[in-house]
């Protein structure tokens, strides 16, 4: 053999280590969920990737607390419609992610030689197969996301919790109001904060504490659970149906981290719809401002400021760079390129990016998606008396309502 | 074929507005400064090797340009270089254009580009330079100008004009000169061959003459050493020479065709990314007729105005043909009629501030009024 290749491979090696940097702590984003229950607005678009607040995508959230808690490498796991979020997360440059030493990078699911791959099949799965990529920064703990929802936390506070509690895992958790708490997954804990119990979806809560799908891991430990979870074939490879318990099981120790501050799951048509509405006002529930801590990034479009005309009547809205307003806007988040033609009016609405609302047209308690195209005259969704049960029109993505056509209230095209 | 950009900064001439600032890195439009359009005309002509020429105050400019990465100019090979006076012990600060050029030889003759475009930052217009590259190499000719026609018109401050024939060619050209309105005014872009320029920009500073328009393009054409093609631009082209320019070009952006020419022409105006939110308007907020960036806290009532990033107006507050930039502060029962305020001012309650539409007051930077 020659004798080159000893050192040139051990040279590699070297070179390898110092590329990949070790790292005390990254995060593992799972971004690849359908989020079958946004309809029309995720039939060709990933749930993380749907707009919101008027310039952001969900995604940007936990993106940028990952960027604001100090956590500079972030594994984003896609699977389902995963262009458009591929598209946007690019190069990681909005949330400063693209430094040699700091980076997002998009990991959809990939053939492997040992065919122990394919489609991710559960949360746990997904991050079985990047086991290599998170071996590259021999990081001491794994921070695990999911990228539907909204809220602003520092990770860095959790994860100092988690090491001076020496636990193998610690999980996110908030209050919920006892007759919510079966639509969550509830950890029962011990007075010192520990768990002894996880419940998914219980029927019968013994506790309100809901785990928000925030987790840090030792990964040494996960390493370990996530080979052992992929040879169990009856395991469905999910975070909270098998890894928990079976770290619960093996006498590990579970933390559980409350959380107080805003916290939306924006799963659903309705609560998407009051996230949105919850930016607004006075005194918002979630503010969306922030300093350098806890501002929000988002990939900025290159569009000129927005437009206000003489006959344009704006009241405690969000309107985003891009737009020109014709018409009357209340109680309603216009973002980035949209239009709202002279003499109509949108009511307690979202209006996602580059949607065009022609003259006329009345939109109340609806979600327009992106590029929708609302008709002259116009009416989708209605109006309600104060306490009554809302019911919001949605529009998908592209959609094009003819002049005078009607969208009832509830109605999705 | 391979382009190489030249920004010419521009020292300021707005008094107050530019005391720290060159007129490249003067805010324009709620959320530019000028040298944005300039260089995002180049970048859309996929030009990626620019230099951009500053003399003073530079430290606003470098800061908002940085690495150049929003118009595509950050690379190892080529990208974005600075070329301010003083950069080796020979050179020194600069008189003119060719002089700043001949301080910048190294930068120019480096590398194969066959042509070099030239662009001032003090003009505003949305460009299809490569429309512009072409038509200068089909044209066969020695220098190519991009002029407007219909603002020369005896304007005060106009450097350079040109005279064409019914045929098009040039039968007058003018330096300093308050031309009538049959001239072409120069909107001071030119596109030349690289070794040319070289050329005559060292034979020029031998002989003491370092003026671009008066020595370059007047002197050569006058002594039949150069051919002159003009290139007729019909869009947009705004100059902020004066503060009263400044302040009209700023308001002009309420004009529907005005913003889609500047912005829409041909491709994006793009700028160094500020993540704001976008901007809120209050329950009682009364907004007409205004360009507005993100990040506003909108309260009081606006019109007729422009109001860059993260502007707070007050509930209580009236604002009137007025331009604000950034992270400016009106707070309630304030009034401002015709007033450019400067970043970072705080108008306290109840002051009252009336310019007039030809003679706007302007509030300098950080000041508290």
């Amino acid at each position: 053999m020659d004798k080159l290749s000893v050192p040139l491979t051990k040279r590699l090696k070297e070179l390898n280590t110092m590329y990949f940097q070790k790292k005390r702590c990254i995060a593992m984003l799972l971004a690849g969920g359908q989020g079958s229950r946004l309809k029309v607005l995720t039939q060709n678009t990933a749930k993380p990737a749907v707009p919101f607040g008027g310039k952001y995508r969900i995604i940007d959230f936990p993106l940028s607390n990952c960027v604001n808690s100090g956590i500079d490498t972030v594994g984003i796991l896609t699977q389902y419609q995963p262009l458009e979020l591929n598209e946007y997360i690019g190069n990681g440059q909005p949330w400063g992610l693209n430094k040699s030493q700091a980076s997002a990078q998009v990991l959809p699911p990939y053939e492997r030689n040992d065919k122990k791959n394919g489609w991710y099949k559960g949360t746990a799965n997904a991050i079985y197969q990047n086991i290599a990529f998170i071996d590259r920064y021999e990081p001491e703990y794994v921070v695990v996301l999911s990228g539907d929802h909204i809220y602003k936390m520092d990770y860095a506070d959790m994860v100092a919790f988690h090491e001076k509690n020496s636990a193998a895992c610690t999980i996110a958790v908030r209050d919920v109001p006892l007759e919510e708490a079966s639509r969550f997954g509830i950890l029962n804990t011990n007075p010192d904060g520990s768990i002894y119990e996880f419940e998914e979806k219980p029927k019968h809560p013994k506790s309100t504490n809901a785990s928000m799908g925030i987790y840090v891991f030792n990964w040494t430990i996960l390493r370990e659970f996530l080979i052992a979870d992929e040879e169990d074939e009856a395991s469905s490879n999910d975070f909270g149906k098998n890894i928990i318990p079976n770290l619960l099981n093996a006498g590990h120790k579970l933390m559980a981290y409350t959380f107080n501050g805003y916290w939306k799951d924006v799963g659903t048509i309705d609560s998407l719809w009051e996230a949105n509405m919850e930016l607004l006002g006075k005194d918002p529930e979630f503010d969306i401002r922030g300093d350098e801590k806890t501002r929000i990034y988002a990939r900025n479009s290159a569009l000129p400021s927005s437009y206000l005309d003489e006959h344009a009547v704006t009241e405690n809205c969000f309107i985003a760079e891009g737009s020109e307003i014709y018409g009357t806007v209340r109680h309603s988040i216009i973002s980035t390129g949209c239009m709202v033609g002279q003499g109509a009016l949108v009511e307690d609405s979202v209006v996602m990016p580059g949607t065009v609302i022609a003259p006329n047209a009345i939109v109340r308690h609806a979600i327009l998606g992106e590029n929708s195209k609302i008709g002259r005259g116009a009416v989708v969704g209605g109006a309600y008396a104060p306490g009554e049960k809302k019911k919001i029109s949605v529009t998908g993505k592209d959609t094009v309502l003819e002049e005078n056509a009607v969208l009832l209230p509830g109605e999705m095209v | 074929m391979n382009v190489t950009g030249i920004v010419f900064a521009n020292d300021g001439t707005l008094g107050d507005l530019t005391e720290k600032r060159t007129m490249a890195s003067l805010p324009y439009g709620g959320r530019y400064r000028q040298v944005d359009f300039a260089l995002s005309n180049l970048a859309c002509a996929g030009i990626h090797r620019v230099g951009i020429v500053t003399r003073h105050n530079y430290q606003s400019l470098m800061n908002h340009v940085g690495s150049g990465e929003e118009w595509g100019l950050e690379m190892e090979e080529g990208g974005l270089e600075y070329l301010t006076p003083y950069s080796s012990s020979r050179t020194s600060d600069y008189r003119g254009k060719l002089e700043s050029l001949h301080a910048a030889m190294s930068f120019l003759e480096y590398g194969n580009d066959d042509y070099v475009i030239m662009i001032d930052a003090a003009i505003l217009s949305n460009v299809d330079l490569l429309k512009v590259i072409n038509a200068h190499v089909e044209s066969g000719k020695d220098i190519t100008v991009v002029t407007k026609s219909g603002i020369a018109d005896g304007r005060r401050q106009l450097d350079l004009a040109i005279k064409l024939d019914s045929k098009g060619e040039v039968k007058d050209v003018a330096v300093d000169y308050a031309a009538p309105s049959d001239y072409e005014a120069s909107m001071d872009i030119f596109v030349l061959s690289r070794k040319w320029l070289i050329t005559q920009v060292k034979e020029h500073i031998a002989r003491n003459l370092y003026h671009m328009d008066r020595d370059l393009v007047l002197g050569l054409w006058k002594k039949k050493q150069a051919t002159l093609n003009v290139y007729r631009f019909g869009g947009v082209a705004l100059c902020n020479d004066t503060v009263l320019e400044y302040f009209q070009n700023n308001l002009a952006l309420t004009q529907k065709e005005i913003r889609e020419d500047l912005f829409g022409r041909n491709h994006p105006i793009y700028t160094k990314v500020r993540d704001r939110v976008p901007t809120f308007y209050g329950e009682n907020s009364l907004v007409k007729n205004c360009s507005v960036a993100d990040g506003c806290m909108l309260g009081g009532s606006v019109a007729n105005s422009v109001l860059f990033r993260q502007v707070t107006v007050y509930p209580g507050a009236s604002v009137k043909n007025c331009v604000i930039m950034n992270d400016t502060v009106v707070r309630e029962d304030a009034c401002l009629e015709n007033v450019i305020l400067d970043k970072d001012v705080v108008v306290r309650p109840g002051t009252k501030l009336i310019g007039t539409a030809t003679n706007p007051i302007v509030v300098k930077r950080g000041e508290v009024v």
